[in-house]
């Protein structure tokens, strides 16, 4: 177990004077994920912005021991990223300029904002990490949403943060990416002592992307821990109202018979 | 990229050169450079050089043309500025109201005689500039009280509510007296006839720290075309930085309008066409912005004192209808490709 890294204590965060996120608690250690799981408008992308701090909130959530309510935007942005589900491509930079971006807080030069060769060989790694330099120089209107969700992954890569927060992350994804995107944040928050918290639809990838689990339901916790200890058929069939557990089983059968 | 901005300077260039060489004389610009040389550095005149083509030259040309192109420069920054900022392809300073607040301005000292304690030839311009630049203000601190963060479509709709409600006050004095409403009208044309050297020596500053600062931001320019959150997330300090850009762009808007009257298109054209051919990384968008769109005024300029000469027609017509159709070339047949 590593230190704590990220703390939230009784964080509620809404909009236009309404909780949709009410007095949730959590802690993320160094080296360790979180995934986050909950039907669709249960507060689970709000609790996000309000970690990276674009959206007011109530509560303390605390950064390395230090509320951020205390942090400058850039002293928060230079621990924190976020891989937002609604990205999306205005204008036709290219893909190499767009993760560039990235390094907005890591490059030094503070008059044009010219890279050094540090921050160009970051992230020609970034580039390589989502697999995007056949297509560098291409323009990101051109590209298709997986690729375009790539980009994204690799600029929040280039801001090379403590913490990754993820919403939806393998939205547009195909399976392969999927579950190498999975598997390549695991071995970056455990190899370099970081953390990823993850808003999940997919309970599988969830269950492989972090051991704990926090399952959110009408803006609150319904449950947090361990996967092993606190998912049962029950608490899911609470939370989406389905036979989750039952669904999964079918599946499974289903598979069994593929040859 | 470095053969095509050096061929784009050129290009401004030459405009330039054509509008101070054109006109009822023509000047040839071996001439234009030695009449120059005379003027600023006290170079013996050539006798073939007349004392009079020095005068049009020196006096009415020059000026002329540099102010076209200044404002063509300002208007093209302020407009590459405000579409970034409000990620909006049509938005300007026009759209949040600083046209129809310079006009108000204008029209209460036509109407009213409005004076201030500095010489006349000042006073339209501060009025129409104060009130330009108040009625934005009004509009983002307005957006900003109703909406905490501040988001594009609030800044664009409270713009627009301020701006449809100074013009209906600025119709109303219009309608109410009537005899001025001609002078009101042409102010509002734009112009750039009977002004000299004195306009250039506050515009020329103004749009040089505005394009300076506007390059200085190209980076958050850059990320806050991919929405304020990403922007924010990030590390930009969003609401600092919007505030300061707007404000900057109305201040180029603003300063140019004052005085040579409402010119539209270019700072909607210019930057669009900028994108089209370098990419849409502003440390190119905002210098090239204002070379072409200086350049495209100049020319705009040239026709409006040329065409119908010894009359002139009003350049802000001539902007909208030679930029339009190149505009539309410019725009949908790459779309189409």
């Amino acid at each position: 177990m590593g230190q704590k890294m990220l703390e939230l204590i009784n964080v509620s965060a809404g909009y236009n004077g309404t909780d949709v996120v009410k007095n949730v608690s959590l802690a993320v250690n160094a080296g360790e994920n979180l995934s986050i799981i909950g039907p669709n408008g249960c507060g689970k992308t709000t609790l996000l912005k309000a970690v990276a701090n674009i959206l007011p909130y109530r509560g303390e959530i605390a950064l390395d021991g230090k509320p951020t309510r205390k942090l400058k935007q850039r002293e928060i942005s230079r621990k924190i990223a976020m891989l937002s589900q609604n990205s999306g491509a205005y204008f036709s930079y290219t893909v190499y300029d767009t993760v560039m971006m990235g390094r907005y807080l890591h490059i030094k030069d503070r008059l044009l904002g010219l890279p050094s060769s540090g921050d160009k060989d970051f992230v020609l790694e970034c580039l390589k990490t989502a697999d995007l330099l056949d297509v560098k120089d291409r323009e990101i209107t051109r590209l298709s949403g997986g690729q375009l969700q790539r980009v994204f992954l690799a600029q929040v890569l280039a801001q090379d943060p403590a913490v990754i927060l993820l919403d939806e992350p393998t939205n547009h994804l195909d399976l392969k990416f999927q579950i190498e995107l999975v598997e390549y944040l695991k071995q970056w928050a455990s190899q370099w002592g970081r953390a990823v918290v993850g808003v999940m639809h997919d309970i599988n990838l969830a269950l492989r992307l972090s051991a704990r689990l926090l399952v959110m339901k009408g803006g609150g916790v319904s449950a947090y821990g361990n996967a092993d200890e606190i998912m049962t058929g029950g608490l899911l069939e609470n939370t989406y109202g389905i036979d989750v557990a039952g669904y999964m089983r079918e599946l499974l059968a289903v598979w069994e018979n593929v040859k | 990229m470095k053969t095509k901005i050096i061929v784009t300077a050129a290009a401004a260039l030459a405009a330039l050169i054509l509008g101070v060489a054109v006109g009822s004389v023509y000047i040839p610009p071996g001439d234009i450079l030695r009449i120059i040389a005379h003027m600023v550095f006290g170079a013996r005149l050539p006798e073939e050089i007349s004392a009079t083509s020095a005068a049009i030259l020196w006096n009415l040309r020059l000026p002329r043309a540099l102010l076209a192109f200044v404002a063509g420069a300002a208007l093209s920054v302020s407009g590459a500025v405000m579409q970034s900022v409000l990620r909006n392809p049509l938005a300007s300073s026009y759209t949040i109201g600083v046209s129809s607040g310079a006009s108000l301005g204008a029209c209460l000292v036509l109407l009213y005689g409005a004076a201030l304690p500095m010489p006349a030839m000042l006073t339209l311009p501060v009025f129409g500039f104060a009130f330009g630049l108040g009625t934005i203000l009004l509009a983002v601190a307005f957006a900003s009280g109703i909406d905490s963060r501040m988001e594009n479509n609030t800044i664009i709709l409270a713009g627009m509510v301020f701006s449809l409600f100074v013009n209906a006050v600025t119709t109303l004095l219009m309608a109410m007296s009537g005899e001025y409403m001609n002078r009101l009208i042409y102010w509002q044309m734009g112009s750039f006839a009977m002004k000299d050297w004195h306009t250039l020596y506050i515009l020329v500053p103004l749009t040089i720290i505005g394009a300076l600062f506007a390059v200085r931001c190209n980076r958050e320019l850059d990320m806050m075309t991919f929405g304020e959150e990403q922007a924010k997330t990030m590390g930009v300090s969003l609401k600092r930085v919007k505030w300061a850009l707007l404000i900057c762009a109305s201040l180029l808007t603003g300063g140019t309008i004052a005085f040579v009257g409402v010119i539209g298109f270019v700072d909607l054209v210019a930057p669009h066409i900028v994108r089209r051919i370098f990419g849409p990384s502003h440390r190119y968008v905002i210098p090239l912005s204002a070379l072409l769109g200086g350049a495209f005024m100049v020319i705009c300029d040239l026709a409006a004192r040329t065409v119908v000469s010894p009359s002139e027609l009003p350049v802000g017509a001539v902007t909208a209808l030679v930029g339009a159709p190149f505009f539309a070339y410019v725009y949908f047949a790459k779309r189409k490709a």
